[in-house]
């Protein structure tokens, strides 16, 4: 769904925002009195989608920057924010203030937190998810607040905690002294039992007395995000006991149920950037594909068969990363009719194929599965499709990378990401042992997979450039590509004169995506310059032997 | 040599023989109920303990449970096990957990456990398993340090140290807080008390020390520091070889230092006396030309933590599920009881003369022999000598008896509240 970007914060319709205000008191904010009010179904759906943008922001900035409220962590979700016109987040985690910018803001913040908890209540996974990014918003938000601020805060929300007095911080004063810069006297001290403040405890950052930590202002975010979790773990129960009477309303139902595996990213379900043939899927599934797409692929081309949930998973895959619905439709028969008869195929498979690509049934144009989804489905035991980071156990994923050439160490790395519970981590590692480079960007959808693997190879750039003389062995099947994807795009825009009464409307979009599809390329383009001409230099075929040299050798070990 | 002084040699082959007797005459079966069923303070506290027996060629027998002190002591004599170990108290019985798959701990003492073998990198005197009374005072210092810090920072009362029958110490921590953490704060604890040594095996543990020190590292620094010339340079001699000299180089973070260092060592005499003084001398005079680098500034406190602050094995105290050896079990490879032991007087317990499972029967059958008009009519269990206190287990059995009571004391407020809950109806 497209917003457009905003500088101005807008305001909500709702007919009774000041009654918002005493549930939102403060910049920071613990989320504990349900709305009252009427949001409309537009901004209902807005909020929900805004939220989701900045908790998946937080999640990327987590994968990218391990360490929670450090600099590059901090400018990055700004950043992020900021491009993504979620400027009135960057306000709220920028202390506290009174403004009516202020105000808006956090009846935003307010109302689009509850608005998700009924997409997050549903099971013990997505809770969690959503607990511990709600959790790095709290941290990030409570970090910028002052002395007095945190003063402020824990009168509003009546916390009971008072610092303790002159007297008492005389009796250890040198204790306390070196765990603050700075005088003693400037900072309150809040005495608190050790168990509120595991974290602390933890570094080291407090003094500790008789089961007692001593903190000071500056620390105290700990004892209070342990107040914020259990306020959103109780408030996430009690939503998922309101569900039922809440699925009623369909229009609802609609919007929430498949926001967390919805996708805000880019976009993949048309591609225009390439077109690939599937004579070339073999050669892609070594090295492009994803471990959960190249299980598939391998899969299907050694028992020419694959389950329902696969057919979806890798159909639409292969539709996002270009290949026309004619060739997917030849690529499944050829592989099916190994063991069936053509006709069959016709009749039970082909109808599936066709609606992928929206051209059956209900003729949505249906998106390629992003992580989030591959992750959150639950295969049976035969199936295929999935993430294998997820669900394989460690001495299987162990032996699938090995065969796979990966050496020792980067399985290693990739076991320990995914026995923890890290899928999409994994994954980047998985791409940068196969690659052997490193990857900026987090993995969170097969396709993106795909186009970064591209790129590092220089097959996507490269098109542009058009240096085929230094990829011979490629050569002829790029040369293809290209004017298949000539070929292809036009075919295309002839269908859709013929097809779509709104065509205008379309190609104007189409034209305008390609626009900005192709200045993000200009981008990458001089980012990736220096490593497509290292690439671009090597040898395609010894590439491949290496591959194949390596996994061999790894049979032998 | 102590082990010439006993007398008589362990034999490993005859543990089997050894251990019947023990069970039956020694073990302190009363006590050891006594501390685990906690005043029964807790529903299910006992019953629902998981314990394991180690039998002959290592083989386990996990989620047993008894229901009372009579059956875990029939269960011990039937089985005579190698070993026993104490699990977690969970929410069912554990011997039912097959037929229901959410078994989940409730409870668990904190656990520590400390291993002279994490010690090679700076003991010369043995290694491995090997045990001496200078190593030994690696595990004091360790004791010291990790005991006041429960004490004082944490609060916690009742702690029992047992020496682990070769080369190590348990520690429990048995206040009700502290069988009650969970995996998170047990793994906060546990990281407050772990110095993070960088430096993985075989290389050099280096400790960072900033201006601004915590309380318990100065407190830590406080004990170790008047044991560093004792241990490291007396006893273990530390720096007395190239290894030795090499090492303690590899701990200073500049290049320049290292080689005026090196340079200096060189020209001196090759014992760790001296070599330790040049050291302190060098960085002495630096700080005092004002030309000492910040990161240099505590590089001597920092030799010493790294030497000889404890050196944890914090997975074990991070779960609430690990199995741990119980006391008064027999160390199968030495014969050694696992007794308990006062902290404070940690220095001078002696790991060398524990008592031996075989010493300890003998002892009961000299004893015996002088009182034989006693054993000539066969009397009431109860106006017998306890076999314990005719052998050199008694001190040991005392200092655990001690610690039943006051934990007793603690939980009996609790215990009276739960037998009146069961009143009501």
């Amino acid at each position: 769904m497209d917003f457009p970007k905003r500088s101005k914060i807008k305001p909500l319709k709702t007919p009774d925002e000041e009654s918002i205000d005493r549930f939102a008191p403060h910049n920071c904010m613990f989320y504990i009195v349900p709305p009252q009010n009427d949001v409309s179904l537009k901004d209902f759906e807005e909020l929900a989608i805004e939220r989701l943008k900045l908790l998946r922001i937080l999640e990327q900035a987590g994968l990218k920057y391990p360490k929670i409220l450090s600099d590059e962590w901090k400018e990055h979700i700004i950043n992020e924010l900021n491009l993504e016109g979620l400027k009135y987040f960057v306000r709220l985690i920028k202390g506290n203030g009174n403004t009516d910018q202020d105000k808006q803001s956090r009846r935003r913040d307010y109302l689009s937190h509850f608005i998700l908890r009924f997409a997050y209540c549903r099971s013990e996974e997505l809770r969690r998810w959503f607990m511990a990014r709600e959790m790095e918003l709290f941290r990030f938000k409570f970090s910028a607040l002052s002395s007095s601020e945190i003063k402020d805060f824990i009168e509003i929300y009546e916390m009971g905690y008072r610092p303790i007095n002159d007297e008492q911080k005389n009796e250890i004063r040198q204790e306390l002294q070196n765990m603050v810069t700075g005088s003693v006297d400037n900072v309150d001290f809040y005495k608190v039992n050790f168990l509120s403040v595991l974290d602390l405890v933890r570094q080291r950052k407090c003094f500790l007395k008789g089961g007692y930590a001593y903190v000071s202002s500056m620390d105290f975010s700990s004892i209070i995000g342990g107040h914020h979790q259990k306020f959103i773990e109780k408030g996430l129960m009690s939503h998922l006991k309101l569900l039922p009477e809440f699925e009623n309303d369909e229009r609802i139902v609609g919007i929430i149920k498949g926001l967390h595996t919805s996708y805000v990213g880019k976009d993949y379900t048309v591609n225009k950037e390439a077109d690939i043939p599937i004579e070339s899927l073999n050669q892609l599934s070594l090295k492009s594909y994803p471990l959960c797409m190249r299980m598939c692929h391998d899969s299907l081309r050694t028992t020419h068969h694959l389950k329902h949930g696969g057919r979806i998973q890798y159909g639409l895959f292969l539709k996002g990363i270009g290949v026309t619905l004619e060739d997917s439709l030849r690529f499944w028969r050829e592989e099916f009719t190994k063991n069936i008869e053509p006709d069959k195929f016709d009749k039970t498979y082909a109808y599936g194929i066709r609606y992928n690509y929206g051209k059956e049934g209900s003729r949505t144009n249906w998106s390629p599965y992003s992580c989030m989804k591959v992750i959150n489905t639950a295969p049976n035991p035969q199936d295929i499709h999935g993430c294998p980071f997820k669900l394989w156990d460690t001495i299987e994923l162990r032996s699938k990378l090995t065969t796979y050439g990966l050496n020792a160490m980067a399985v290693q790395d990739v076991v320990s990401y995914a026995s923890k519970g890290h899928f999409q981590l994994a994954c980047g590692r998985y791409f940068e042992a196969v690659h052997e480079t490193k990857l900026d960007e987090g993995i969170t959808h097969p396709n993106a997979y795909f186009e970064y693997s591209q790129i590092i190879m220089g097959n996507r750039l490269a098109k542009e450039k058009s240096t085929p003389t230094s990829q011979q062995s490629n050569f002829n099947n790029r040369k293809q590509v290209q004017m298949n994807k000539q070929q292809e795009f036009k075919r295309k825009m002839d269908a859709r004169i013929k097809e779509e009464h709104d065509f205008d409307e379309e190609l104007w979009k189409l034209s305008q995506h390609e626009e900005e599809l192709l200045t993000q390329w200009k981008a990458r383009q001089d980012a990736t310059q220096t490593e497509i001409s290292q690439i671009a230099s090597m040898d395609w075929n010894d590439d491949n032997e290496n591959v194949e040299d390596m996994s061999q050798i790894a049979n032998y070990l | 040599m102590p082990e010439a002084l006993n007398g008589e040699e362990y034999d490993a082959t005859q543990l089997p023989d050894y251990l019947r007797l023990y069970y039956k005459r020694l073990f302190p079966h009363k006590q050891f109920y006594r501390w685990l069923s906690y005043n029964l303070s807790e529903d299910g506290i006992f019953t629902h303990r998981e314990f394991s027996f180690t039998m002959q060629d290592d083989i386990y027998i996990r989620y047993l449970s008894f229901e009372n002190q009579s059956e875990m002591e029939k269960e011990i004599c039937a089985k005579i096990p190698h070993k026993i170990d104490i699990g977690a108290v969970f929410n069912i019985r554990p011997k039912n957990h097959r037929s229901n798959p959410n078994i989940k701990p409730m409870q668990r003492e904190l656990v520590f456990d400390i291993d002279l073998t994490d010690y090679d990198n700076v003991r010369t005197c043995c290694n491995e398993a090997n045990i001496c009374n200078k190593c030994w005072k690696f595990m004091a210092v360790a004791c010291k340090v990790i005991d006041i810090a429960l004490r004082d920072d944490f609060g916690f009362e009742h702690i029992l140290w047992v020496f682990s029958g070769r080369r190590g110490v348990h520690c429990w921590v048995c206040d009700k807080t502290a069988r009650h953490l969970d995996t998170k704060g047990r793994g906060a604890i546990a990281d407050y008390l772990q110095l993070s040594m960088s430096g993985g095996e075989n290389s050099v543990s280096k400790v960072t020390l900033f201006d601004k020190q915590h309380h318990s590292i100065r407190r830590a620094r406080s004990i170790i520091e008047p044991l560093f010339n004792e241990i490291i340079i007396d006893d273990q001699n530390a720096f007395g070889s190239a290894t030795g000299t090499e090492r303690l180089l590899k701990m200073v973070p500049d290049e320049n230092c290292r080689k005026e260092l090196q340079n200096l060592f060189s020209t001196t005499i090759a014992d760790s006396k001296s070599i330790w003084s040049t050291f302190v001398g060098y960085f002495e005079s630096m700080r005092v030309k004002s030309q000492l680098k910040p990161k240099l500034r505590h590089i001597i406190e920092e030799v010493q933590l790294a030497m000889l602050y404890p050196r944890l094995d914090i997975n074990v105290s991070k779960g609430t599920n690990h199995l741990l050896k119980a006391p008064f079990c027999v160390h199968p490879k030495t014969g050694k009881i696992c007794v308990p032991f006062n902290p404070n007087l940690a220095t001078k317990f002696d790991p060398t003369t524990v008592p031996k499972v075989n010493l300890l029967l003998n002892e009961i059958d000299t004893f015996d022999q002088k009182n034989t008009d006693a054993t000539e009519t066969p009397e009431d269990k109860a106006s017998r000598v306890k076999d314990f206190k005719k052998t050199s287990m008694f001190k040991s059995t005392v200092i655990f008896e001690e610690f039943i009571r006051k934990l007793e004391q603690s939980t009996k407020a609790q215990a009276i509240t739960v037998s009146d809950k069961r009143m009501e109806f």
